[in-house]
């Protein structure tokens, strides 16, 4: 495989120090010289993605705000491959909720990609998910990125192992599906070796979890500095819980100690991550709010649902995402998670229920069900 | 000025209103109007007193002989048609803000709804399902049983209402009252104002037949009201979508006859003799206000027309002038306020479809700027049925042959319900054949969907029939 172009490394080369200057950096004209380079190139470079700017009148000549980067749909990626150098795709991620392959979105990664992906999980989980510093087992109950090689959880909790973990951490989803029974030993061990645990997951993993050792009447006492780390919602594959709901189980099943349970939003579409700012602040003695929060070479926008125009602060809408690290796809991106900005970053209440079957016609979401064979 | 409206979400007898206590008030305002919408508090004293009362107060409608019955309903509908009825003006006034629905909307289906409940609607209903209606009021000679019959309806029907398409839930009050059953609903989450209204017109016109009905509102999966509830009624008829129906069926003891009206899918398909110049855009018309009316909420709307290939206009020409006139209808009878979800997914799949078109793929992408109101997307059949995210979003898929159609239906057979099929040559009943074996409900012209006369197989069910019991005497001696 030929290396990427030399502009494309550059680029790289140039968001990766701005990362690497941590999430304490204040430098919002660096993010946007940055931002607008990037589209610069990915206009250049992604031709379909120019047409879709272009009929919407922006250029980059045109524009001097990251801001006014055409966002795109995350829909787009189930029916189009758009990355920035596609034969040199190293990694391809797919986004996950439904069986059908050709309604799973493909986000393609080539080598600078995942390098700036790398640095993203390092310097993100240095400050909100390990402020402390400390070295812990780190459990996943995730299949590993062998076993799913196309999950991008699988790939960030890998990396989090190798640059974070002690050398016993390891993956809990094998060929026979969760190894529960290894979990809790595990867990068990850890507990009275008195090695702190990092236990980490999609949030339906924990619930289960959860369930399973209610039923069998285990609970766990981890040593001080054991923390959880839960990504994504439920989706139907586990009860739904409420986050304080969540907390209280991490406290009473496993004896996590308050604001050492850690939410994360990541997206296969989105490079970055977005963590709680709990830990953070509880290390740091912050006193504030909680909420998502964007690191430097991130921003959010909250939009108007109706007309994709970015709202005030405070107002729901659908949050739309601009991350450096996506150079080798799209830096814009339109999801539709609702959510609002608050003044330390921002809230997400995933996709809500108002207004749905509002009718009587069978919906999407029904008929998904209904070929599933629910 | 601020106008302010006062409305329940409940209806009952006049005896047992001290009953019912207010567990909160909603608040619906804009720049103009507020609605204060009482919600009522169900205790246990009600859950039995109120079947109870109904079931007593029902010998009142199984004395009346039908003829009466369907004058009753005949007035009502007939008062609901008059502009001026006060009912009326209130229910246009308020329901658009409760539902999101336009005011020409909500007027829309209030008109579409009475005008097929009329008086000649209801006679020919019994007639089609039951064949001589005085069946309902005594034992009548029947020439094909060489006897006397006699049909029965249930006591007491409970009905859940889920969907909030205005003016809908009166067809159950009527179809109870004509087979002489006291009924119970439960108002939709969405609209729960249309029929507590529609009781007060029964009870201006004929109170006694009133105290037979009434209708309440409580957060769906109430397990205790449901259970008992279903439990001291005789039949059950559920409004809903699969999940919903599923749970509640199984409240149901099985001793109670109950009908399910799940939710549905339509379509469309347009034959190549028909893609002319000729009536194009009055066909173009009438499948946009297909997918318009109810703004595409209803079951009867279409998610997908299929447009056969070769003909004077081509598909994609075809989808051009449905494009003009969804946004001529928009105008017209605006569509409604939406969810943010709801939006959101109409804005992902237009730039799906935007980005294939891009591509160079044979797809085409047409929709209103900036908003969500309508959108025309057109690709060439891709063999599997697609649903529409709704809110005036349709499909439009080209096919060679109007033949491929079938094959792609098959899999949904059992949520299939209405087709508007414009074939214009001698294939026409050969493919009504098929889709009939297919599941499917209920054939009609583009146009015409959302408007199913009162005479129609709901659901492909006799919705009258199905809730009698008859009694036969054969015997010729004495009778």
């Amino acid at each position: 495989m030929k290396e990427l172009p030399k502009e494309a490394l550059d680029l790289d080369q140039k968001i990766i120090n701005f990362i690497r200057k941590g999430v304490d950096q204040q430098d919002p004209e660096g993010f946007n010289r940055l931002a607008l380079e990037v589209f610069d190139l990915q206009f250049k470079l992604i031709p379909l993605y120019r047409r879709y700017c272009e009929k919407r009148r922006i250029e980059p000549e045109k524009i001097s705000s990251w801001e006014a980067i055409p966002a795109l749909p995350t829909d787009v990626f189930k029916v189009m491959e758009l990355s920035m150098f596609p034969s040199q795709t190293v990694r391809t991620f797919m986004t996950s909720g439904t069986t059908k392959p050709e309604e799973r979105g493909k986000v393609g990664y080539d080598e600078g990609g995942l390098r700036l992906m790398d640095a993203t999980i390092q310097e993100a989980a240095s400050s909100f998910l390990f402020p402390d510093g400390m070295k812990t087992k780190i459990l996943i109950i995730a299949p590993s990125p062998e076993m799913a090689p196309q999950m991008i959880m699988a790939y960030g909790m890998n990396r989090l192992k190798d640059y974070f973990g002690l050398p016993q951490s390891r993956f809990l989803v094998g060929r026979e599906g969760f190894e529960v029974e290894t979990l809790l030993k595990e867990l068990r061990s850890s507990e009275e070796e008195d090695i702190p645990v990092t236990l980490c997951g999609g949030s339906f993993g924990f619930v289960n979890f959860f369930d399973t050792c209610r039923e069998k009447g285990v609970k766990f006492k981890l040593p001080p500095g054991s923390r959880t780390l839960d990504a994504g919602g439920f989706k139907g594959r586990s009860r739904e819980v409420k986050r304080e709901e969540f907390i209280k189980e991490c406290g009473e099943i496993l004896g996590i100690q308050k604001k050492y349970s850690v939410n994360l939003l990541g997206m296969t579409e989105i490079s970055s991550q977005f963590y709680d700012n709990t830990l953070r602040n509880l290390h740091k003695d912050l006193h504030l709010s909680g909420a998502k929060i964007n690191p430097p070479w991130t921003k959010t926008l909250v939009v108007d649902p109706e007309i994709l125009k970015p709202l005030p602060v405070g107002e729901t809408g659908l949050l739309r995402h601009f991350d450096l690290a996506n150079r080798g796809h799209i830096l814009a991106i339109q999801t539709d998670d609702l959510g609002r900005m608050t003044g330390e970053g921002f809230e997400v209440f995933g996709r809500s229920k108002e207004g749905e079957a509002r009718g009587c016609s069978l919906t999407i979401d029904e008929m998904t069900h209904i070929e599933k064979g629910k | 000025m601020m106008e302010n409206f006062e409305l329940e979400a409940y209806h009952v007898p006049p005896e047992l209103r001290d009953q019912v206590k207010i567990s909160r008030t909603m608040v619906y305002e804009d720049e103009s109007t507020r609605i204060l919408l009482k919600i009522p508090s169900i205790d246990r004293t009600l859950i039995q007193s109120l079947p109870h009362h109904l079931k007593k107060k029902r010998s009142y409608l199984a004395h009346l002989p039908i003829e009466k019955i369907v004058h009753v309903l005949d007035e009502a509908s007939r008062r609901w048609l008059d502009k001026n009825y006060p009912l009326r003006r209130l229910a246009l006034k308020t329901i658009p803000l409760i539902t999101g629905f336009s005011p020409e909307v909500v007027e829309a289906s209030v008109d579409v709804e009475m005008e097929s409940s009329l008086r000649e609607d209801m006679w020919r209903a019994l007639s089609l399902e039951i064949g001589n209606p005085l069946y309902l009021d005594d034992f009548q000679y029947s020439p094909q049983l060489g006897g006397y019959s006699r049909a029965f309806g249930p006591e007491l029907i409970v009905s859940i209402f889920s969907e909030n398409i205005p003016a809908l839930p009166h067809l159950l009050f009527m179809r109870s009252a004509l087979v002489k059953s006291a009924c119970l609903g439960k108002a939709a989450r969405g609209e729960p104002t249309f029929a507590p209204l529609y009781l007060k017109t029964i009870e201006e016109i004929d109170p006694g037949m009133a105290e037979c009905m009434a209708v309440l509102y409580w957060q769906g999966g109430e397990e205790e009201i449901e259970a008992s509830l279903f439990e001291q009624s005789d039949a059950v008829v559920l409004f809903g979508g699969v999940e919903t129906c599923r749970s509640l069926m199984e409240k149901i003891p099985r001793r109670i006859k109950t009908l399910v009206h799940g939710h549905r899918l339509g379509f469309g398909v347009i034959g190549r003799q028909k893609m002319n110049r000729k009536g194009l855009e009055r066909l173009a018309e009438a499948v946009a206000l297909d997918c318009s009316m109810f703004d595409q909420q209803a079951c009867l709307a279409p998610h997908v027309y299929y447009l056969e290939e070769g003909g004077e206009v081509s598909p994609k020409e075809f989808c051009q002038v449905v494009a003009m006139a969804m946004e001529t209808l928009n105008q017209r009878m605006p569509r409604g306020r939406i969810s943010p979800n709801e939006a959101s997914a109409i804005h992902q799949l237009r730039a799906a479809y935007e980005f294939r078109e891009l591509n160079g793929e044979d797809v085409l992408a047409l929709a209103s700027s900036p908003k969500t109101d309508w959108t025309v997307v057109y690709e060439k059949d891709p063999g599997i049925f697609s649903p529409s995210p709704l809110n005036r979003f349709i499909r439009i898929f080209g096919v060679e042959d109007i033949f491929q159609v079938p094959p792609a239906l098959k899999p949904i057979g059992p949520f299939l319900q209405n087709a508007a099929v414009a074939i214009g040559d001698e294939r026409e009943r050969e493919f009504i054949r098929i889709l009939g074996e297919l599941g499917v409900a209920r054939i009609t012209s583009p146009g015409k969907m959302s408007v199913p006369s009162m005479m129609w197989h709901h659901d492909g069910i006799s919705p009258l029939a199905s809730l009698l019991r008859w009694c036969d005497v054969e015997k010729k001696d004495e009778f």
